[in-house]
């Protein structure tokens, strides 16, 4: 798996977990030096918002949909992963540029009526200030990418050659935590799980530079923060996540982890936000995702991406389809780094609750599409 | 008509073969001495113009091995604050940004390497697709080894590979690394030692800080803008807005502006560092190639020589060729063109030895820079066009302008006048006294020269004053000559007998000949006597020196290599522990520092007061004692400089100067100038204490320690061994003898060039003495058949021609040293001083002197030799048949 392509989110951090976990495995004791992600967590915000360097893995993902004020619309992801890499009791003196954790973002901009998509990637240490989570200053940041908190406000700053998003966040929910009793079980076992904080609903307004031109842009965000240590298992070779923000004010986040003999793990599930923020869990039963045909081949990775969808959640009633009107989301890690290729994209939603008609916008993840991923083995 | 045209043309060149290169061809040695002598003159110029620009203009400093395509450096005197990468990473501007620390190791402690530690991390994983990338062969090699201290990736050139384990000495310590990787480094012009910044910050001993911040601006500013902003626009955004009304005074160590670059810290543009090494380097560059023209000037004479005897000797033919037609212009035309195609043939052959030379020449000049200013690799040697152009032009250049004056007087030939002999002669002994006035004139110019200042701080008039005196030289020598020889006949046929009255005669009788070839041989020994005096005046003036500023008994330093501005450093807790030895009365720990004051390089230095007090005999400018001027410095902003800082940057005592150290700007008062002959680049000292308030790293570069007078010194340094040992550090200890024994093996290796300089100019004028006393013999043939016929033996001709070798040897020397020591007052008065800013003594290195005048004696002795044996063979009969 060391050269392997695959992953995203969820296996983003998990491959670099393994790598590195292989990678230091002349050090002493790796993963037990961290905590897993166990039932009874008691969430605290906004301290919670922040890292846990107690925790392997941790990523902080920002996705939305906006819309220039002459109707240009845009999709973006900006995310921070942290991933902790040595937890050992550090050579003495101690260097500012010791690596406890690596620190990786991406950055994505989809020119949904330009039909065209940029993505950038960043690796570092967080060296003296150069990547890093800061409580204490409210702050996320890899280098002039960065998130910083200000009372109920967040706002998104990141820089490309090609693009700039500056974008002010404001939640009109309260955190919602997935799963049960405060994990998110991703597999069997106690600590195959996550710690999974939303903000399904975030008003989002500011600008957005494309190609030397400013537009003014509003629209709708949505933010995952998950943190937790070495979570999945090895059968599991790939999964698809959605979020989904209806025009009725509920929400919806469902993820399908897929499993090496094409069977769809019981560990899927799913979250339902109402309009007043109250949420409520789905098992893998409570819900299905369904391929509708429509795929897209990546020219770089030759990877096949199902691009529309169709999803029902019996218990509320819902039946969406799912589309894009940008097929070429799929970003794309150059050669050598870390990053993986996936697919992280914006979508639309039509369809109906009970017989009321609705739709919404979102985004989509697919990983694993690019190669067969086996986890735990070459 | 055209048909005319081209006869005319087929008409000279048949007169041109027939006057000038058939006679060539009729003398094969001596026209070959010639042009060897100017092939010699012509390689040294080349070598040394090739040599220079590789080694002193073309130059890398070290540590741009891999520091790439990048706009900007940030530095800071200590090293940079790290945190300031951290501000540049969250600046809105796409930058790439490489942090370095930079240092020096030794592999197994004798082959020093550029140290470099990267941020591998970003290296490998965000400057990937950066043309100046550090070139992993597993990018995923960066992550692996994080953490590990012990490993190292390496040039291809060291010839490691992966999994070899490398021993490395940097500063004082020895420690064993693993080669994670090898990466290509262009033939070992880019050979380095590379280590996470991590490992690098801890190996080195320094955290906190980065020496060196590599910035690449985005071309276009971002978010796909058009706007190209401007160098003025980039250095403002990167250094921040400084707030104003800011005043940053002496004591007020680590202040921060508002901006997001301390205000010590320096922003300039990638490779200035280079360039500033570069410019200083251009004095050391310029000495020597006005020396290598040294040989040149010799060849000159020689050439002039030549073309003289061909005059002299075709009088006849000239007569003859004029009576028939040929214009004065023809013959000017064919006596220059002799001379060119002697020039253009010496030169042509010159080429290639000069690139051999080159070779040679930059290893020696390469040494003297890594021993007196910068680390470096030196650039390629380039025999590009411009350089062949040169060296073409320069040999016929010096050919045709040496064979002017003869071939003007060969074209005054009136077609009559060449029947007679011997009127030439007189015609020279005429202008004697014209020529000594000029000379007497030049002279006089020479000294007003000498007193002029530097120009642009190269000692234009200095050079100025050395070719008066040369040209005063060779103008004054018929006068010299024609009286010493006619003194001198005499004096010679009563002790040497009459062969020896002949010899002495036949020279001032051909005195135009005799004075040119005196002239030539006369100017290479007065420069070897000059440049002589130089070197040896200097060297004892540093050996005067370091009795007063070498004081100490034992000096301690860390294992690595150093160089002028490279110092490993000392462990501290070493330091303390040899001050707490039994035997020690006290150490003074100094600490090297590299700075950069006003755009040129230079030296920091920090000495502990007490210590310094109490041992040390300081040699000021002012001539006050040493515990006044230190007393000066204790807790105050002041300091010293170094006679060279001086003159370079005209600071005098009292005077303030202002340096940018650790988080800010400083003025410093000069309360005194010191000698120093250690750096040429000049240096500043200030107390330890003070330096410690801006520069908090405590490690010195080296400790000078004095044991207590019932101690003794092999014990001493025995205990200082131990401790260092039992601390596994490396370390050298230097009794006093040791290091002065050391400083004059580095000084002599930094002459080692101009030696070898003298040496091919002495070569060449003893080849002229060679081909002349041939020429002498060709010409007087039916004279010394005469005297063969006349019943003189063989040998009584060979003491003949030895004899006038003798005498030419004698005269050339006499007027050589005189000549020489001239040159000497301005080598050491007005050019060193105007160059590198330090004050020699005058001092005769006598012995050297002897010993090299005698090897130029014996060897112009010799050169009479083969003369002598083609005297010896002419043939009496047939010389008189030609009668």
């Amino acid at each position: 798996m060391r050269s392997s392509r695959t992953k995203s989110r969820v296996i983003v951090a998990s491959l670099l977990a393994v790598q590195l976990l292989f990678t230091f495995a002349t050090h002493a004791a790796t993963e037990s030096q961290y905590s897993v992600a166990l039932p009874g967590y008691r969430y605290e915000f906004p301290r919670d918002h922040f890292d846990h360097p107690g925790y392997q893995t941790e990523w902080w993902y920002y996705t939305g949909n906006v819309v220039s004020s002459d109707g240009h619309r845009f999709g973006f992801e900006l995310t921070f992963f942290r991933q902790g890499v040595s937890r050992a009791a550090t050579t003495t003196p101690t260097s500012a540029w010791d690596v406890r954790d690596i620190y990786l973002a991406h950055l994505a901009l989809s020119d949904l009526d330009g039909g065209h998509f940029y993505h950038a990637e960043r690796t570092n240490r967080s060296g003296p200030g150069i990547a890093g989570v800061s409580a204490s200053d409210g702050r996320i940041w890899n280098g002039n990418w960065q998130v910083q908190w200000n009372g109920e406000e967040q706002n998104l700053k990141a820089v490309d050659p090609r693009f700039e998003l500056q974008l002010t966040l404001r939640s009109e929910k309260s955190p919602v935590i997935h799963g049960e009793n405060g994990v998110s079980q991703k597999a069997p076992g106690p600590g195959h799980a996550s710690h999974y904080i939303s903000l399904t609903r975030l008003a989002t307004s500011g600008t957005l530079a494309l190609n030397g031109k400013t537009f003014q842009v509003t629209g709708l965000a949505w933010m995952d923060h998950e943190f937790f240590t070495h979570q999945l298992e090895s059968e599991q070779i790939g999964w698809d996540w959605f979020s989904v923000q209806l025009a009725d004010k509920t929400e919806l986040m469902l993820f399908r982890i897929r499993r090496k003999d094409g069977s769809v793990d019981p560990f899927s599930a799913a979250t339902f936000v109402d309009a007043r923020g109250q949420s409520t869990h789905l098992n893998s039963t409570e819900f299905s995702l369904q391929p509708t045909g429509a795929t897209w081949t990546s020219p770089a990775t030759k990877a096949t991406y199902p691009v529309q969808w169709k999803i029902t959640v019996p218990k509320f009633g819902l039946e969406l389809e799912t589309k894009t009107p940008l097929p070429s989301q799929e970003l794309t890690g150059s050669s050598g780094t870390l990053t993986p290729s996936y697919w992280e994209g914006a979508v639309t939603y039509e369809g109906a609750r009970a017989t009321t008609k609705i739709q919404g916008a979102g985004y989509l993840e697919m990983t694993g599409y690019d190669r067969p991923f086996e986890m735990g083995s070459n | 008509m055209a048909l005319g045209a081209s006869e005319a043309i087929v008409g000279r060149l048949l007169l041109f073969y027939r006057l000038m290169v058939r006679p060539l061809f009729a003398e094969p040695v001596r026209t070959a001495l010639t042009v060897l002598a100017i092939a010699l003159g012509v390689a040294v110029v080349l070598a040394i113009d090739l040599a220079g620009f590789a080694a002193a203009a073309s130059f890398r400093s070290s540590m741009e091995t891999l520091a790439g395509d990048n706009d900007y450096e940030i530095v800071a005197t200590g090293g940079v604050p790290e945190s300031v990468v951290g501000k540049l990473a969250q600046l809105p501007y796409s930058l790439r940004i490489s942090a370095r620390m930079e240092d020096y190791g030794a592999i197994d402690g004798n082959r020093t390497f550029p140290l470099l530690g990267l941020d591998l991390v970003a290296e490998a994983q965000n400057h990937a697709d950066a043309a100046s990338a550090f070139p992993l062969a597993n990018p995923e090699d960066a992550l692996k080894y994080l953490g590990d201290d012990e490993s190292i990736w390496v040039g291809q050139s060291l010839g490691y590979h992966v999994g070899d384990r490398v021993s490395l000495l940097i500063n004082d310590r020895m420690r064993e690394y693993i080669v994670r990787g090898v990466f290509p480094d262009d033939g070992g012009n880019a050979a380095a030692i590379v280590m996470d910044l991590a490992a690098a910050q801890r190996s080195l001993g320094r955290t906190g800080h980065v020496d060196r911040i590599l910035v690449k601006v985005p071309e276009k500013d971002d978010g796909g803008s058009s706007h190209v902003a401007s160098a003025a626009e980039w250095e403002q955004r990167i250094r921040g807005v400084k707030s104003e009304g800011e005043s940053v005074t002496g004591g007020q160590a680590g202040a921060i502006s508002a901006g997001i670059l301390p205000e010590s810290v320096e922003l300039r543009t990638a490779g200035t560092g280079t360039d500033e090494n570069r410019k200083m380097l251009a004095a050391f560059r310029w000495n020597l190639k006005l020396l290598s023209y040294i040989a040149l000037v010799v060849g000159a004479f020689l050439i002039y020589n030549t073309i003289s005897v061909s005059v002299v000797r075709r009088r006849a033919e000239i007569g003859i060729v004029r009576a028939l037609g040929a214009s004065r212009a023809t013959v000017l035309t064919a006596f220059i063109g002799e001379a060119a195609s002697l020039g253009l043939v010496g030169s042509l052959i010159g080429l290639p030895l000069g690139r051999v030379m080159a070779s040679g020449a930059v290893k020696l000049m390469s040494a003297t820079v890594e021993a007196l200013y910068v680390s470096s690799r030196p650039g390629a040697i380039a025999l590009g066009a411009d350089s062949i152009a040169q060296a073409l032009i320069v040999g016929v250049g010096v050919a045709v302008a040496s064979a002017y004056s003869p071939a003007r007087e060969a074209s005054l030939v009136a077609p009559i006048e060449a029947m007679a002999r011997g009127r030439r002669e007189y015609i020279a002994r005429v202008h004697e006294m014209r020529d000594l006035v000029i000379a007497i004139a030049l002279a006089i110019c020479a000294l007003a020269a000498s007193r002029a200042p530097a120009v642009a701080g190269k000692p234009l008039f200095g050079y100025l004053a050395t070719l008066f005196v040369i040209a005063a030289s060779a103008l004054a020598m018929p006068a010299v000559v024609d009286l010493t020889t006619r003194l001198l006949t005499r004096a010679l046929g009563a002790t040497l007998g009459v062969e020896a009255s002949l010899a002495s005669q036949s020279l001032s009788a051909s005195l135009r000949r005799t004075s040119v070839l005196v002239g030539a041989l006369s100017t290479a020994i007065a420069m070897m006597t000059a440049v002589g005096i130089m070197v040896g005046s200097f060297r004892e003036t540093v050996q005067l020196w370091m009795n007063d500023q070498v004081p100490a008994d034992l000096y301690v330093r860390a294992a690595g290599v150093p160089a002028a501005d490279r110092h490993p450093s000392l462990t501290l807790e070493l330091a303390d522990k040899i001050a707490r030895l039994p035997g020690v009365a006290a150490i003074d720990r100094l600490r090297d520092y590299e700075i950069s004051y006003e755009s040129m390089p230079a030296g920091l230095a920090s000495v502990d007061l007490d210590t310094r007090r109490m041992y040390h005999k300081g040699d000021f400018l002012s001539g006050r004692a040493t515990g006044e001027v230190l007393n000066e410095l204790r807790g105050a902003s002041a300091v010293i400089v170094s006679e060279p800082f001086a003159n370079k940057h005209h600071v005098g005592r009292g005077d303030s100067i202002t340096l940018s150290l650790g988080g800010g700007k400083a003025a410093f008062r000069v309360v005194d100038i010191y000698y120093d002959y250690s750096s040429e680049r000049g240096t500043v000292v200030m107390d330890r204490a003070t330096a410690l308030k801006y520069l908090p790293d405590p490690a010195p570069s080296s400790l000078a320690v004095y044991i207590s007078p019932d101690a003794s010194l092999s014990d001493v340094r025995h205990e200082i061994e131990n401790a260092a040992s039992a601390g596994d550090h490396r370390i050298l200890t230097f009794s006093n003898r040791d290091l002065r024994t050391q400083a004059l093996v580095i000084f002599d290796r930094t002459f080692a060039i101009t030696y070898a300089l003298e040496a091919v100019a002495v070569l060449v004028a003893v080849i002229g003495v060679a081909g002349a006393l041939l020429a002498v013999v060709i010409d007087r043939r039916r004279e010394l058949g005469l005297l063969r016929f006349l019943g003189a033996a063989s040998w009584q001709i060979r003491k003949l021609i030895l004899v006038e070798a003798g005498l030419l040897g004698l005269l050339a020397t006499l007027a050589g040293v005189i000549q020489g020591f001239a040159l000497s007052l301005i080598l050491v008065f007005v050019i060193n001083k105007q160059s590198f800013g330090w004050t020699i003594r005058f001092h005769w290195p006598v012995a050297i002197l002897l010993g090299a005048l005698t090897v130029v004696y014996i060897a112009t002795v010799l050169a009479g030799l083969y003369p002598a044996s083609v005297a010896i063979r002419l043939k009496p009969i047939e010389v008189v048949h030609e009668e």
